[in-house]
């Protein structure tokens, strides 16, 4: 910036304005990294519990899933490494930050609630979880994303009918789509707008 | 003849609109962020957020991370008003009735 005091027409002050608001709404995408991690924890998870239940004699084949333990603390740990290291807050970020949380919260009460019936969880937990990808997408403007969501629903929807046996698979078929591709989209954009 | 409401001189100038502009959309940010996104020089922004300060329009904390000095600034509740006043005397002054 020049000036301070120089003289600005009217064009040149809403030029500053839209300049500047767009700047923040940036940091919001480098969220890529929850997408991403997420998405090939629960994808790996996913399919290991197919592969283990079908090729194996392993009864407790969902003990895989335990590692969503570690997964919460390893993204806690990034949230409040990078929330500390942030040289800005915008509200965006914080909503879509606490979505993310509430969901975590609503997540576990289902496990408590369904813990003797751990097996049956995967099309409720894909019905929550297309809720706060939906809203996500729409908070950063990223079709992608919302499609991810939406994506999560049907889904839903088709492993409840076609039965247990493919939970594994369609949950590994939508962290590709609702998480991965749009993850690596958004890093993507990410490193090309760094150069 | 229209007659055009003055525009907030607080506001009218080029850095400090900026600053405001960029502190509008986010709850608080630091003075080298706000630095490098407005590409002021670190004397001509101190000035001009201390005047943004001292009109009540953003307040001020002084920190340390790591034995290093950190300045963060956020918007006030009046200098939110102020922003959406100026943001509607400019949208007359540019399309007056």
């Amino acid at each position: 910036m020049e000036n301070e005091e120089k003289m600005m027409t009217g064009e040149e002050s809403l030029k500053i304005i839209t300049e500047m608001i767009n700047k923040t709404k940036f940091d919001i995408r480098q969220g890529s990294f929850y997408l991403l991690f997420w998405g090939w924890l629960i994808f790996v998870c996913s399919m290991s519990e197919y592969l283990l239940r079908v090729f194996t004699d392993i009864t407790h084949y969902y003990y895989v899933w335990f590692l969503i333990i570690p997964g919460v603390f390893v993204s806690m740990t990034y949230g409040f490494v990078t929330g500390r290291k942030a040289r800005v807050r915008t509200y965006t970020g914080t909503l879509y930050m606490w979505i993310w949380i509430g969901f975590l919260f609503t997540a576990t009460v289902l496990f408590i609630i369904q813990s003797k019936r751990m097996d049956l969880v995967a099309p409720y937990i894909l019905l929550m979880a297309g809720f706060p990808t939906f809203i996500s997408g729409f908070l950063i403007k990223f079709r992608p994303l919302i499609a991810g969501g939406i994506c999560f629903w049907i889904i839903a929807i088709v492993i409840h009918f076609a039965g247990p046996l493919f939970y594994p698979l369609g949950t590994a078929l939508s962290m590709l789509i609702g998480y991965l591709f749009p993850g690596y989209m958004l890093k993507n954009r990410v490193d090309h707008d760094k150069v | 003849m229209t007659r055009f409401k003055e525009l907030d001189p607080i506001l009218h100038s080029q850095l400090r609109l900026a600053v405001i502009s960029l502190l509008v959309g986010t709850e608080m940010a630091e003075f080298t962020y706000i630095r490098e996104q407005t590409g002021a020089t670190a004397g001509n922004l101190s000035i001009q957020i201390t005047k943004l300060k001292d009109a009540g329009y953003i307040e001020v904390t002084k920190k340390f991370r790591n034995n290093y000095p950190l300045t963060i600034c956020s918007i006030t509740k009046l200098g939110r008003e102020k922003f959406t006043e100026y943001v509607k005397d400019l949208r007359d002054y540019l399309s007056p009735e």
